[in-house]
C-alpha cells in the first residue's frame, strides 16, 4: 500500500510538472507580448495557489477520482479554502501579505498528514 | 485504439483551452498580463472591485471598507462578499503584479476553468457529447455576454465558477466523506456572490426532485447534502450575519418582473439563433431520459430556469446567470448534435466527434460567419483608463496627506466614478449639470453643486454588536451626499485639460487659472491631460466669483 501510494505520488507530481510546462507554453502563446519572467511567475503562482494545495488534500480520494478530475475540482477547493481562510485570518489580525505562503503550505501539510500513513518516504 | 481516443481528446482539449485563453484574456488584455494602468476596464463596477482589492491589500484585511470607498465614512463594515478580493490580493503578491491586473486576470482564468469543469461533468455522461459541447463556451467571450467581464460582474462570475464545481461535487456524492467538497465549494460560493447560492439551492432542489421521482434518492445522498450545506453555513456564518443585516435589508426581495435589464445590454435565449435548434433537440433528448437524467442536464435546466427568474423578482441576478448560459446549456447543444446525428450514424465514435468539434469551433469563433449563428466578436479597447489619468490618480494616492480632501472638476471619464477611488482619498465630484449651467451662464463660482461619490449599493453600515448593524446614510443630511460645496475647502483640486467637448476642458482651465492667481494655490502635478492644484489656505477665498 505504502509503495503504491509513493509511486502514485511520484507519477502524479510528474503529471503536475508536465501540466505546469503545458500551462507555461499556453501562456507563452496567448500572452506573447509579455516578458517570460512575468509569465513564469504568474503560472508558478497559479500552481502554488490553486493546484498544489488541493492536490495533496484530494489525494484522500485518489482511488475514486481520476488525476484530471482531482486537478479540475481541486482548483475550486484551493480557491475556496484559501479565499475563506484568508478572509478570516485577516479579521483575526494576520495581515494578508503573510497568507501567500502560509495558507498553501498549511493545506499541503494538512493533505500530507491525511495520507501520511499511506506514504513511504 | 482506446489510447488513441484518449490522446485525441487531450489534444483537442488543449487546443480548445488555447483558443479560449486567446480570444478571452489574450485579446482583451492585449496579450499581456502586466499593464501600466487598469487595462480593458470598461465600466465603473470594474474599478469598484479593483479598488476594493487594493484597499484590502493596503489594510491587510477586509474588516472595514476604506473611507474613500464609503463616502468618507470611517469604520464602515466591509459588506461585499470577500473571496474574490482576497484571492486577487494574494495572487497579486505572488505573481508580482498590481491588483488591477491580478483581479482581472483571475476573472478570465476562472471563466476558462468553468468551461473545463463543465466539460468534465458532461464527460461523466458521454465523452463525445462533452467534446461537442465545448465550442458553445466560446460565446462567453462574445458581446453582449462579454460585458459580464468587461463591465465588472466579477463576483457573480466567480460564484458561478463555484456553482459549476458544486455540480461536480454533487456528481461525486457517492465518494466517502463527499460532504467536505460540497461544504467547501458551497461556502466559497456564498463568500463570492451570495445570490448564486440561491441558484445553487434551486439546482439542488431540482436534483433531489428528479431523484425522488425516479425513485433513486437514497437516504445517504440526502444526508450528505444536508451535512454539506450545514457545514458550509457554519463556515460562512460570520459573513452570512453581515449579509443578512446589510444587503438583505438594503435590497429586500420584491416579486416584480424585469423583462429588460436596464444596467446594460442583455442576452436573450433567442440570441442563440439557429443554435437554438440543437439546444432544443438536446432539451427534448434529456426530457426523454428524465428518469436517468445526468447531473449535467439538471444543472443546465436549473440555470436555464435561473436565467428567466428576472420575471420572478431576481432582476439583475437572473441576467447575471445568463453570462454563463453558453457553458451551462452546452450539454443541450452537444447532446442535441449527438441525438440528431444518431439517426444517421448508428455506431458513434471519435471520428465523427472531432470534425464536428472543429466545425463548430470554426463557426463560433467567427472564422466562417453564418447569419443567425452567434459567433465571437473581437472586442479590443484599452478601456476607460489611460496613462495620464492613472498617473494623476496614483500621484494623489502617493503624494498627498491621508486626510486630504480632493475635488474633481469635470472629466469625460469621471461619470464612471468608481475610478476616482484610485486617488485613495475622500473626494467630491462636480455635478455635471451645474458645471454646464455655470459655463452657459459664463460664471466662475466658489460654490458648485457636487456629488460625494462612493459605494452605497448595499448602503453603508456600522457594526456595534454581533447582530447589531446601523445604516449610516439616513443619519446624515442629504447635503452630505449631494449639495453645494465650497471648492476652497478642498486640499487638492483636479482639472482635466482635454475633453471630447473641448469647451468643457477650457472652462476647467479657466477656473484653474483663476485659482492660480492666489499665491497659496500652486500647481503640484501636470501632464498632457490633468492638472492638480494644491490649496494651502483651506476655507479662504481661493477664487474670485465673476462673470466672463
Amino acid at each position: 500500500m505504502k509503495k503504491e501510494v509513493s509511486d502514485l505520488l511520484k507519477k502524479e507530481l510528474q503529471y503536475i510538472g508536465l501540466l505546469f510546462l503545458l500551462a507555461l507554453a499556453i501562456f507563452k502563446v496567448v500572452f506573447f507580448k509579455e516578458d517570460f519572467i512575468v509569465l513564469l511567475r504568474s503560472v508558478l503562482s497559479l500552481f502554488w495557489l490553486f493546484v498544489l494545495p488541493s492536490y495533496f488534500i484530494l489525494l484522500y480520494w485518489r482511488e475514486n477520482l481520476e488525476f484530471i478530475e482531482r486537478f479540475v475540482i481541486g482548483i475550486a477547493v484551493s480557491a475556496g479554502i484559501i479565499g475563506m481562510s484568508s478572509y478570516y485570518l485577516g479579521l483575526i489580525g494576520l495581515n494578508i501579505k503573510y497568507h501567500i505562503f502560509l495558507l498553501p503550505l498549511a493545506l499541503i501539510l494538512i493533505g500530507m498528514s491525511i495520507i501520511k500513513k499511506d506514504i513511504k518516504f | 485504439m482506446i489510447k488513441i481516443k484518449l490522446e485525441l481528446e487531450k489534444v483537442f482539449l488543449v487546443i480548445f483551452l488555447v483558443i479560449l485563453f486567446f480570444i478571452g484574456p489574450g485579446v482583451l488584455l492585449d496579450y499581456k498580463i502586466k499593464h501600466d494602468f487598469p487595462y480593458g476596464y470598461m465600466a465603473s463596477d470594474t474599478f469598484q472591485h479593483q479598488v476594493r482589492a487594493e484597499a484590502i491589500k493596503d489594510a491587510g484585511n477586509f474588516r472595514y471598507e476604506a473611507p474613500y470607498i464609503s463616502k468618507g465614512l470611517e469604520n464602515a463594515v466591509g459588506i461585499y462578499p470577500p473571496l474574490i478580493y482576497h484571492i486577487a490580493v494574494i495572487y497579486s503578491y505572488l505573481a508580482g503584479i498590481e491588483t488591477y491586473d491580478s483581479i482581472y486576470f483571475l476573472v478570465f482564468f476562472f471563466a476558462v476553468i468553468s468551461s473545463l469543469a463543465m466539460y468534465f461533468i458532461i464527460r461523466d455522461f458521454n465523452r463525445n457529447v462533452a467534446l461537442m459541447s465545448l465550442p458553445l463556451g466560446i460565446l462567453i467571450f462574445s458581446y453582449p455576454l462579454l460585458i459580464g467581464i468587461t463591465w465588472g460582474n466579477w463576483p457573480s462570475l466567480l460564484a458561478q465558477f463555484f456553482l459549476i464545481q458544486f455540480a461536480f461535487s454533487l456528481m461525486k456524492i457517492d465518494l466517502k466523506n463527499s460532504y467536505f467538497l460540497i461544504a467547501i465549494i458551497f461556502s466559497a460560493m456564498i463568500l463570492s456572490h451570495t445570490s448564486e447560492a440561491i441558484f445553487a439551492l434551486i439546482f439542488v432542489l431540482l436534483f433531489l426532485m428528479i431523484k425522488l421521482i425516479s425513485r433513486s434518492l437514497g437516504k445517504r445522498e440526502l444526508y450528505v447534502i444536508l451535512i454539506g450545506l450545514f457545514i458550509s453555513l457554519i463556515l460562512s456564518s460570520y459573513y452570512i450575519i453581515i449579509f443578512m443585516n446589510t444587503w438583505l435589508k438594503a435590497q429586500p426581495y420584491h416579486l416584480y418582473q424585469v423583462p429588460i435589464w436596464l444596467g446594460g445590454p442583455s442576452f436573450y435565449i433567442l440570441d442563440f439563433g439557429w443554435l437554438l435548434i440543437l439546444i432544443t433537440a438536446g432539451i427534448l433528448f434529456s426530457i426523454q431520459r428524465f428518469r436517468n437524467m445526468h447531473i449535467s442536464f439538471i444543472l443546465a435546466f436549473a440555470m436555464l430556469l435561473g436565467g428567466f427568474l428576472n420575471y420572478a423578482g431576481f432582476g439583475l441576478r437572473a441576467f447575471q446567470i445568463r453570462f454563463f448560459w453558453p457553458i451551462y446549456l452546452s450539454v443541450f447543444f452537444g447532446a442535441g448534435i449527438y441525438m440528431l446525428l444518431k439517426f444517421i450514424v448508428k455506431k458513434w465514435n471519435m471520428v465523427y466527434t472531432i470534425p464536428l468539434f472543429i466545425v463548430f469551433t470554426v463557426l463560433l469563433t467567427g472564422l466562417i460567419k453564418i447569419p443567425s449563428i452567434p459567433h465571437y466578436n473581437r472586442a479590443t479597447s484599452e478601456g476607460l483608463m489611460d496613462p495620464y489619468h492613472w498617473a494623476a490618480l496614483t500621484w494623489i494616492s502617493k503624494n498627498t496627506e491621508d486626510n486630504s480632501k480632493i475635488y474633481f472638476f469635470y472629466g469625460d471619464i469621471y461619470g464612471q466614478n468608481a475610478l476616482l477611488r484610485n486617488s485613495k482619498r475622500s473626494h467630491h465630484l462636480v455635478d455635471q449639470d451645474d458645471f454646464v449651467k455655470s459655463l452657459q451662464e459664463r460664471k466662475i463660482k466658489k460654490y458648485y453643486m457636487s456629488n460625494l461619490p462612493g459605494d452605497d449599493g448595499g448602503s453603508i453600515w456600522m457594526r456595534s454588536g454581533i447582530f447589531a448593524f446601523k445604516e449610516i446614510p439616513p443619519t446624515k443630511p442629504s447635503e452630505y451626499f449631494f449639495g453645494s460645496q465650497d471648492i476652497c475647502k478642498f486640499d487638492y483640486i483636479v482639472f482635466d485639460k482635454v475633453s471630447r467637448q473641448q469647451v468643457l476642458a477650457q472652462y476647467n482651465l479657466l477656473i484653474a487659472s483663476e485659482l492660480l492667481k492666489k499665491d497659496y494655490v500652486t500647481k503640484v502635478f501636470e501632464n498632457e491631460v490633468v492638472i492638480i492644484l494644491k490649496n494651502k489656505n483651506i476655507g479662504g477665498d481661493c477664487i474670485e466669483e465673476r462673470s466672463f
